[in-house]
């Protein structure tokens, strides 16, 4: 019983190699050798069918104690066997998009795809927007800072022109107290050389004073 | 602790020279050298007001600086005794200012006396500016402000006079004595265009007395901006005078919205200024009495 079993797991594992192949050439095929492996791979899959339902039978047959082993193995066949049914299903149908795409060339790419790139556009020229909007507002700071500092320059200047004339007209008190210093300082120098004079002549008038005593003196004592 | 330790001395130093007065005023005293003891008076007055200013006994202060001046006047030493009244006007500036006020007069009558017109000018505005802060009186302070200024032009320094003018200015503007007003700014415009430091400054000038044109009459407006531009070309590429022209639209068409807009528009680049808003307001209110009375 079981060597049959494991004869038909032979089988079975064979088959779906071959059919794995052949849904794998599939979609790169076209025309005439397509369909005559699509036929083939159809018939095979019908052997495959044949042959899970003879295993099935032969578990049935084959005491409860060991079944448990051949039963898990028998669903692993059938899960394969489904998959590889899809495959093929999805081979004949990849068929169409092979040729959409020779026809619409290389670029078509699915509506997805193209979903994707409206959506990476519209994010980037969100972006530039933002981008436009700050660097606005920048420049609308720096146009209120320009304005405001040349305001403080127009106070600046005005208090310069203030100074400077201030500071002309310091300058030319400076120089006319420069003129009176020095005719200041002429006339103390001349007050400096009368006190001289003075002094020198109640010296001379002085000393004459003194003379003529003395000559009287000395007459009035002669005489006698 | 400080102080009144301070004001102590001060007293007592205020005391020693009354003494030192009343012996020299006495016969004797006039004839043993009655002029240098009045000398030391002075000087211990002086010495009394400035411990009481550390004493922040600004009036005491004050008194002790006018006795001071007062000896100063009859010793003869004019000076003196204006650096003492104008000491002593500072004293009082921050208790009393009516008693500053007059010590600073006494003290321009003696600067003016002896002809130094700049330090009264200076003084006249001083004077002014009490009476604009504290004793809110502007009409003396126009008065004063403009004293002041005609002692500068005295003295040729056309740019301390001008700015009193543009104080006296902004005053009577807010005053509505707009005739004046538009007169000073003209006048100081035109000196600005011509110097290099101050044409950048000019525009500001042809702006207000626009603005004060405008508050007298449209007309007047119009054909004093295209005088402005005439004289003096960079005004029309300035914002103010775009201000100015999209004012005089409004206002032809009555319509208050677009006047609003472009006050609005050009708040944002540079604030508008409380003599600017009154003036700019004063407009407005005229333009919206003239829609109510056209309806």
């Amino acid at each position: 019983m079981s060597s049959d079993f494991e004869a038909y797991e032979q089988d079975f594992g064979t088959l779906t190699a071959e059919i794995t192949n052949k849904i794998g050439r599939i979609p790169k095929l076209g025309g005439e050798e397509k369909t005559q492996l699509v036929l083939n791979v159809d018939k095979q899959l019908e052997e495959v069918r044949e042959l899970m339902e003879q295993m099935d039978l032969e578990v049935r047959e084959i005491p409860i104690q060991s079944r448990g082993m051949y039963q898990s193995r028998l669903k692993s066949y059938k899960g394969e066997m489904e998959k590889l049914e899809k495959d093929f299903k999805r081979s004949r149908i990849a068929y169409s998009d092979e040729v959409r795409n020779e026809l619409l060339g290389e670029d078509a790419g699915s509506s997805e795809s193209q979903l994707i790139k409206l959506r990476e556009e519209r994010a980037h020229l969100l972006d530039n927007t933002e981008k436009l909007e700050r660097s606005s507002r920048r420049l609308e700071a720096g146009y209120q800072i320009a304005v405001e500092t040349e305001q403080v320059g127009q106070e600046i200047l005005a208090n310069l022109h203030t100074d400077r004339e201030k500071i002309q007209r310091s300058r030319d008190r400076l120089r006319e107290t420069d003129a009176n210093l020095g005719k200041s300082s002429r006339i103390l120098t001349g007050m400096l050389r009368r006190i001289i004079q003075n002094r020198v002549l109640v010296f001379v008038l002085g000393a004459t004073i003194l003379l003529t005593i003395i000559l009287a003196i000395y007459f009035n004592v002669r005489g006698h | 602790m400080d102080n009144s330790g301070k004001e102590k001395e001060a007293s007592a130093l205020m005391a020693e020279a009354e003494k030192k007065l009343k012996s020299s005023q006495s016969f004797f005293g006039a004839l043993f050298g009655g002029s240098s003891k009045m000398e030391e008076a002075c000087d211990l007055y002086a010495r009394a007001a400035n411990m009481y200013k550390m004493a922040k006994n600004w009036c005491a202060a004050g008194n002790a600086f006018s006795q001071a001046a007062r000896l100063h006047l009859q010793l003869q030493s004019k000076h003196d005794a204006a650096t003492n009244f104008i000491d002593a006007g500072n004293a009082f500036k921050k208790a009393d200012p009516q008693e500053a006020i007059n010590c600073l007069n006494r003290a321009i009558e003696i600067y003016t006396d002896m002809g130094r017109f700049t330090i009264a000018a200076k003084h006249h505005i001083s004077i002014a500016e009490i009476f604009e802060t504290e004793l809110v009186d502007i009409d003396k302070a126009i008065a004063h402000y403009e004293q002041a200024a005609d002692y500068y032009k005295g003295e040729e320094s056309t740019s301390s006079a001008n700015k009193c003018l543009l104080k006296v200015a902004t005053y009577v503007a807010q005053l509505e004595q707009y005739q004046k007003a538009i007169e000073i700014y003209e006048q100081v415009g035109t000196n600005a265009m011509d110097s290099t430091l101050l044409k950048y400054s000019a525009k500001d000038y042809f702006f207000k007395a626009a603005l004060c044109h405008f508050c007298v009459d449209m007309l007047n407006a119009k054909l004093a901006l295209q005088k402005y531009e005439e004289m003096f070309p960079a005004f029309s590429d300035s914002r103010e005078c775009k201000l100015v022209k999209k004012l005089l639209d409004a206002y032809e068409e009555q319509n208050v919205d677009v006047y609003t807009d472009a006050v609005k528009e050009y708040d944002t680049v540079s604030r508008l200024d409380q003599w600017l808003t009154t003036m700019l307001l004063r407009i407005k209110k005229t333009i919206q009495e003239d829609e109510s009375d056209l309806r």
